[in-house]
């Protein structure tokens, strides 16, 4: 019983700070909505109410979706482009896809690979792929999840200053739609590109997301 | 992990779709159709009475006149809704009293907020 949560305490800690900030998010974005309500002549509604509104749909994937989209760009960034010094880069003699026997494909897998890196064809040509095709899916959902909560919360703004509702492809088009991804877009960027540079000069020690101190700051793929 | 993030991402339009149920529209209608049922009869104190405060606020009960009409089209949105009839486009404000008109006698202006003759922005 130990062991597990040893073994699992990256995802298990983050399963729970996600759980208690979406939590917070909803207290703090149902007051929010009650404080705007109320200024413009609507009442208070409560938490589950709010929950269930496309206030806090759009307010959730709007976020999510940016989260998945920098993971996807940087899983198969990663494959093609390299920082020299990085941890999070490969160095340059292996950019691309790699080589079956780097990859432990082929006459190279090993009894306890995954049974569809064993089985060769469109199998192990999809699961060769899947750890990127995945975050790119759950982008898609996420986005268009935020296209259609906005749309529903944009039009009962649109509703209540009283103006015509949109259809979801004016919606998507729209300013709204474009404001809310593409500040959610910058930020993730920003920080991808902060982690690849200061990575090449700075150090965490005992983390794998950083070299070993004493590494030089030339060394890339190296993790401590 | 992920197979629960995939189910909420199918799951919130889902739920999200049936948030905007008939139920709302039916009975943004019935709201409707009292209002402009009160404002054809003459009875404008009935009508009055099913404003919102806000639109209320200046208007004088006693010699409402709007023009009514049979409702054409409901449209919902969470707790705002827009009612086209024959005559008027209305707009209307669910509150914890029922659905209210919080816009009647209401004309388009291009890109900018409708203009009512009662309530409105």
């Amino acid at each position: 019983m130990k062991r597990f949560p040893r073994d699992n305490g990256l995802g298990l800690a983050f399963g729970l700070l996600f759980l208690a900030t979406l939590v917070g998010q909803a207290f703090a974005g149902n007051a929010d909505l009650n404080s705007r309500r109320l200024t413009d002549g609507g009442d208070p509604i409560g938490l589950w109410q709010y929950v269930t509104s496309s206030d806090f749909a759009v307010n959730v994937a709007e976020n999510w979706q940016s989260e998945y989209l920098q993971f996807f760009l940087f899983i198969f960034a990663t494959v093609w482009l390299m920082q020299r010094g990085s941890p999070e880069s490969k160095p340059a003699g292996r950019l691309g896809a790699e080589s079956d026997e780097d990859q432990l494909l082929g006459p190279q897998v090993k009894e306890q690979s995954p049974p569809w890196a064993k089985a060769g064809g469109w199998r192990t040509a999809l699961y060769s792929n899947s750890l990127g095709l995945v975050m790119l899916g759950l982008f898609i959902g996420s986005w268009l999840t935020q296209s259609i909560a906005g749309r529903s919360s944009y039009n009962n703004d649109q509703l209540n200053q009283f103006q015509d509702p949109v259809t979801w492809w004016d919606y998507v088009l729209s300013a709204d739609f474009w404001n809310r991804s593409l500040q959610n877009w910058q930020s993730e960027f920003l920080a991808i590109g902060s982690m690849a540079v200061l990575s090449v000069y700075l150090r965490q020690r005992g983390s794998p997301e950083s070299k070993p101190v004493g590494t030089p700051h030339t060394a890339t793929d190296e993790t401590g | 992990m992920i197979r629960f993030r995939w189910l909420l991402a199918v799951a919130l339009p889902a739920v999200l779709v049936s948030g905007c149920g008939s139920g709302s529209g039916d009975l943004v209608r019935r709201a409707a159709d009292d209002f402009t049922a009160a404002i054809t009869a003459g009875d404008s104190e009935r009508a009055c009475g099913m404003l919102t405060e806000r639109a209320r606020e200046g208007v004088e009960c006693s010699s409402l006149d709007l023009p009514g009409g049979s409702v054409e089209a409901v449209e919902v949105w969470g707790d705002a809704a827009q009612v086209r009839t024959s005559e008027d486009v209305l707009f209307l404000r669910e509150l914890s009293s029922g659905w209210r008109v919080s816009g009647a006698g209401c004309e388009a202006q291009s890109d900018r907020p409708y203009t009512c003759e009662v309530g409105g922005p």
